[in-house]
């Protein structure tokens, strides 16, 4: 189908769905396909798409969504207020039914509890439920509390009750900062924390609210949940590798590094690769769906990745300003190549060495075989 | 006495909970407690200094920006690093913008539900709002059709009877006050500043590539390259781009954020009585006008207020700032106070196994330490730095100070209150947008001149540092001051300690048993109804809490392991 | 009596597959230095420094990875020098007296070495870990390899990789083998000379030629 018969396509759509749910709650009709083409093309679709994800959007009633909050910062409840696409904080407010989010319900302590219950007892197997921050397991979970409730025992029963979980941020998803080493409270991610629940992991930190849109969305349009990774993370948004999409790439294979900050290269734009960027190891799709409305992303503003979409980054990654990490065992000072060259010099040394007796040796030998 | 809780406290970030002793309809006292715990500050020994702002940023994601700065501050501090004066502007724009978002967002969604009834907005007449909006401002969406939308959408909304985030709220309680035209009236800006809100923190997406969470912060400057003629850099577009986003929010702040404010305090004057809680007043100054590093550069000026007493300003002195863990779930000496270099605290929870009812009071029972100034406790945040401002007779605040006061009838007694609190929010909010689009001159002049240096090189390679190092990093948040302590060792973190603005204020009693700001305040709350505790939330929401910051923990004793899998 | 007598050795895929490797790992050795430590060496955006660097790596990773499964291959068919048991010496009773008269020699508490017409005994053994070392670089950096196209075959047949470790710990093992090959390199120049020297036995030639003096004790 070429471009045009793709908008005829939409506008018959348009005409064919009168007045709805939409118009009632006085979101505008061009606002909504506006919405759903920038949905269409979050999910790698082709623009047709979009009427097909109105549709889907019109005819449910509401999903229910409640969001649990446990060892985290709010960033991903912050990226959600700074969703980008057409009026999406609003929408996200009206196309689902968010009955718990401890940041921005006006309820609070027995009747905000008593929100979160009542939808787990009469919505069972129906809701979605989402989890921002990590879950502390060590000492019975007494590290994090809810209305005097652990995490953990909050998660069992909400999650475990819920149609699907989605962990958004890399805390809910794997465990996040609190689990970084040593890890002082025993945090996990959901799918540790809930053996058994069905999890989508929306990993970054904070994700990119175009992240969940789009999986719920995908959800609403297709009846499915969205395929994923093996760390279960949905193919449409973490399967490929920043490095692969990264605007800086032609300098990083014509070999054009930015060797200091604020050098020229830093400001023609030069590849981070020597600055820690690491974009050739961590899979997210920040380059094409950028941030705060395709803003910007942190290659594109001058600083490296530092692969907070990967399980583990605060350890793998780090030093930030390192390509690798640092060799365990050694200290910071020991970078992987000090060791490396030491060792080889070592083994030449040795040799060497080894070389010289055997030399000194040498006339004693033959004479002894000659004695023979 | 019956003893009331409130767990979770909602609309703040983080995990807080009240429990009060209500004694006839009003608060006798009061406890508050974190209960959640993390352990950033454990995780961060044996790190990369370098590495530390990205940890630290994650200490909270509302205010993302205030502990990365604390941070490559205190980094900067140890080491003597200077940074390069555009560094210095792109911070201070960074900064700025974050405080007039965020206090607006505290204003709208998380402590207007407070004082507005939505509910009440569905009775309102959309004419008779738009008549008392345009009597407040000029702002182009006063008209009746607007509001008349705004209503229709409420309604549909309500009428489906899936409330969402709205439903279980203490809706009709007796103590909202407003008439349902101005109801209706915040309720049309609570949606307009969820949009506004996003647009122009993309300042942040601009200078720092992402909000929340922005990532162009750098030990010695910032990772944005600026370069007029370079597609990729801080260029004429982008700056033009900012100017842009300074002006749509300094027009919201001034036509729609003050007048509701305005409107809104006039009909709660009462609270200009309540929630006071200890009167000293702590502010570490913001925003230097040059490199220096100097206190007298800095624009919002440092100081303490004692006792209220608002004819004397005294100076801040580093070391005189300690923290107590008596009522806390930290092992420590009883009865000792610990400069957050010397911190020698262990985490071990001594509270009930959950599930439990109620926290044991008397003894230790919050993950929040108890930071103390000289012995004393301090309240920060904007009113300490309106006040602090006020007394030294700030240029900028003190006219703006008084204007409102002279709005609302009162004299600057009334500042030490919940509404005065609530007040000075939006008075700091006014003169930081109105101040914003200078900083931006200054950094388009430095450019104009030749000026493209970002980052000071000198010290990034840490061979080039002593063996051991120790600094302290200052900043104003838009929750108050916030300091990070960090001594270094051999080119990694050997402590790392962060006195946040809300470990201040939710702090538990100390070893003298002084009630921490929150404690201090709700003394005396009156509560219509104990069973909805809306005046509670009322004077908790005034500071603005932010719990996430709050809890962190220190442990110098631990084994640096990093792994690589 | 002892004569020397001229022996066919080492059969021509072995010699082969020895300087195949010897080639490659000499080529990726070069370019892998350049990805670790990339140097800016281009003036303009059109140059292609790095890809090409990357482009030969590859190359000579593909030709490294065929010629290391053609000598395992070789070591179930070829002669009795180049059987996988030479490798495994201590599993035999020759070979572990072999092992040891060898590491006295070596430690200079033996006048000469034991005697042994391929591999001695510890030379054996020490290959064995090479090869091991080999198959590290190989599945690492295939494993690495094999992101550019995510759920290609390729990615497929290496993504059990990861369960050993994150891409960045692949990385930094990856990086740091090559140093633990380029110290065996030294080390095994040095004693395929030093054999050469004492044993009179061709040993540096023979990798060459296939022919070697051995010995004959009559
Ligand atoms: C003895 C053999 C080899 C040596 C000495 C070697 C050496 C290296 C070195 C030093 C690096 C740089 C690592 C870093 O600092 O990040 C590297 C990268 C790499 N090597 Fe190898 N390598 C060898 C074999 C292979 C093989 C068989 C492959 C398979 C195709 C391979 C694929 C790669 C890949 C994909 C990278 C990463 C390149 C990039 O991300 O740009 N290597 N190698
Ligand atoms: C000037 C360069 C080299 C010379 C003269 C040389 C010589 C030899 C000789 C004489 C042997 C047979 C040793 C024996 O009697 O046990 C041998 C085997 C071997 N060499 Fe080298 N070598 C060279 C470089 C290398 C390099 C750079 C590597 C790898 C890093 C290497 C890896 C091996 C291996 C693995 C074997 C066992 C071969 C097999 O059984 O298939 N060689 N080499
Ligand atoms: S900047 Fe980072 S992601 Fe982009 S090409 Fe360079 S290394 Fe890859």
């Amino acid at each position: 189908m070429d471009k045009k018969d793709n908008e005829q396509a939409a506008v018959a759509e348009e005409r064919q769905m009168r007045k709805t749910v939409w118009e009632e709650k006085g979101i505008s009709r061009r606002d909504f396909m506006k919405f759903c083409t920038a949905m269409s093309a979050a999910l790698a679709l082709p623009v047709t798409f979009a009427p097909k994800i109105a549709r889907a959007l019109d005819e449910v009633q509401r999903p229910t969504l409640v969001w649990l909050e446990f060892q985290d910062c709010a960033g991903n409840t912050e990226a959600l207020l700074r969703s980008s696409s057409p009026s999406v904080a609003e929408i996200i407010l009206d196309v689902l039914s968010l009955d718990y989010h401890e940041t921005i319900m006006a309820a609070a302590g027995h009747q905000a509890e008593d929100a979160l219950m009542k939808t787990v007892r009469e919505q069972k197997g129906k809701y979605i439920a989402v989890v921002e921050g990590s879950i502390p397991l060590k000492d019975d979970g007494i590290y994090c509390c809810v209305g005097g409730k652990s995490a953990r025992d909050l998660a069992r029963e909400v999650c475990g009750n819920a149609f699907a979980t989605i962990a958004v941020g890399t805390c809910a998803a794997y465990g996040g900062i609190p689990a970084a080493a040593p890890n002082p409270t025993g945090a996990v991610g959901v799918k540790d924390a809930v053996p058994g629940a069905t999890v989508i992991n929306l990993p970054g930190c904070p994700l990119n609210p175009d992240n969940l849109t789009a999986t719920v969305i995908h959800f609403l349009t297709f009846g499915k949940l969205p395929a994923t990774d093996s760390q279960g993370r949905p193919l449409f948004a973490y399967g490929k590798r920043i490095h692969d999409n990264c605007e800086r790439r032609p300098h990083f294979d014509a070999g054009q590094y930015v060797e200091q900050w604020g050098d020229m290269a830093h400001r023609r734009g030069h590849c981070l690769y020597k600055m820690g960027c690491k974009g050739p190891e961590t899979w997210h799709n920040c380059p094409i769906q950028r941030y705060n409305d395709k803003t910007s992303w942190p290659v594109g503003a001058g600083h490296g990745c530092v692969g907070c979409s990967e399980a583990n980054f605060w350890d793998t990654m780090t030093p930030f300003y390192k390509r690798l990490p640092n060799v365990p065992g050694f200290g910071i000072e020991y970078t992987a190549d000090q060791i490396g060259a030491g060792l080889a010099i070592a083994t030449a040394a040795a040799f060497a060495g080894h070389g010289v007796i055997s030399a000194l040796r040498r006339n004693k030998d033959t004479e002894g075989k000659k004695e023979e | 006495m019956a003893k009331i809780v409130i767990d979770p406290v909602t609309r703040i970030e983080g995990h807080l909970r009240i429990e009060a002793e209500v004694s006839g309809s009003s608060v006798a006292d009061a406890w508050s407690s974190s209960t959640m715990f993390r352990g950033i500050e454990r995780i961060l020994q044996g790190r990369d200094p370098r590495d530390a702002w990205y940890f630290t940023q994650r200490l909270c994601g509302v205010c993302t920006t205030v502990h990365s700065i604390a941070s490559i501050r205190s980094v900067e501090n140890a080491l003597g690093i200077r940074i390069p004066p555009n560094a210095e502007l792109i911070r201070n724009l960074i900064m700025g913008i974050q405080n007039v978002q965020d206090h607006v967002i505290h204003f709208y969604h998380l402590h207007a539900l407070d004082w507005v009834d939505i509910t009440s907005a569905l009775k309102a007449d959309p004419a008779r709002t738009a008549e008392l909006a345009a009597s407040l401002s000029d702002w182009p969406l006063n008209s009746p059709t607007y509001f008349k939308g705004v209503q229709a959408k409420l309604s549909a909304f309500v009428s489906r009877g899936r409330l969402g985030p709205f439903a279980n709220a203490y809706w009709g309680h007796p103590a909202y006050k407003l008439p349902p035209e101005a109801n209706l009236m915040a309720t049309a800006h609570y949606l307009e500043a969820l949009e506004w809100q996003k647009d122009v923190i993309r300042i942040h997406a601009i200078l720092g590539s992402k909000n929340p969470h922005p990532q162009t912060f750098l030990v010695g400057g910032m990772a944005i390259a600026v370069d007029p003629d370079s597609q990729t850099a801080l260029n004429a577009n982008k700056l033009e781009e900012i100017r842009l986003l300074l002006g749509k929010a300094r027009e919201f702040v001034e036509k729609v954020y003050i007048p509701d404010l305005l409107a809104v305090a006039s009909f709660y004057k009462e609270w200009a009585g309540i929630g006071g809680g200890v009167g000293n007043y702590l502010c570490y100054g913001e925003f230097p006008a040059d490199n220096s590093g100097k206190p007298e550069v800095l624009w919002i000026p440092r100081g303490i207020i004692l006792n209220r007493d608002l004819s004397r300003l005294h100076p801040v002195e580093q070391d005189k700032i300690t923290e107590y863990v008596d009522h806390s779930w930290y092992e420590g000496k009883p009865g000792t106070a610990l400069h957050p270099w010397d911190g020698e605290t262990d985490y071990k929870y001594t509270g009930p196994k959950p599930p439990y009812e109620y926290l044991n009071t008397d003894e230790k029972y919050s993950w929040v330490k108890a930071p103390r100034y000289a012995d004393l406790p301090m309240e920060v945040g904007p009113l300490a730095r309106c006040l602090v401002a006020y007394a030294s007779g700030h240029k900028e605040v003190k006219p703006v100070v008084d204007l409102v006061l002279s709005k609302l009838q009162v004299g600057p007694e009334a500042l030490f209150s919940t509404l005065g609190r609530t007040a000075a929010r939006g008075i700091e909010t006014l003169v930081i947008a109105q101040k914003l689009p200078q900083w931006l001159d200054a950094l388009v002049a430095n450019i104009k001149g030749g000026d493209l240096s970002i980052h000071n090189n000198e010290k990034w390679d840490p061979d080039t540092w002593p063996a051991e190092a120790k600094g302290f990093g200052w900043h104003e948040a838009p929750r108050g001051s916030l300091g990070h302590w960090i001594r270094i060792k051999d080119q990694k973190i050997a402590n790392y300690q962060a006195v946040v603005p809300s470990t201040w204020l939710a702090s538990p009693r100390d070893a003298k048993g002084q009630r921490g700001p929150y404690e201090a305040a709700l003394q005396g709350t009156p509560l219509a109804d104990p069973k909805r505790p809306l005046e509670i939330l009322r004077t908790v929401h005034s500071f603005d809490p932010c719990l996430a910051c709050a809890v962190h923990l220190l442990d110098p004793t631990g084994n640096e392991t990093v792994k690589v899998v | 009596m002892e004569k020397l007598v001229a022996k066919y050795v080492w059969e021509w895929p072995v010699r082969i597959v020895h300087w195949v490797n010897f080639l490659s790992i000499l080529t990726l050795s070069v370019t892998g230095i350049y990805i670790g430590w990339a140097k800016t060496l281009a003036h303009d955006p059109s140059q292609y420094v790095m890809g090409w660097m990357r482009f030969v790596h590859f190359v000579a990773g593909y030709a490294f990875t065929i010629s290391v499964i053609s000598r395992i291959c070789w070591a179930f068919v070829g002669n009795e020098y180049a059987n996988w048991r030479t490798f495994v010496p201590w599993a035999f009773k020759d070979g572990r007296k072999n092992m040891k008269e060898t590491f006295l020699f070596y430690v200079f508490a033996r006048p000469r070495p034991p005697h042994a017409v391929g591999h001695n005994a510890m030379a054996g053994a020490a290959y064995l870990w090479v090869f091991l070392l080999y198959l590290v670089m190989i599945c690492t950096g295939f494993a690495l390899y094999a992101q550019y196209a995510p759920g290609s075959l390729l990615s497929r047949a290496f993504g059990w990789v990861y369960i050993f470790g994150s891409s960045q710990g692949l990385r930094l093992t990856h990086h740091c083998v090559m140093w633990l090959l380029l110290a065996f390199a030294i080390h095994h120049v040095y004693s395929a000379w030093l054999m050469d020297v004492k044993e009179k036995d061709g040993c540096m030639s023979s990798i060459f030629g296939g022919w070697k003096s051995v010995h004959e004790e009559e």
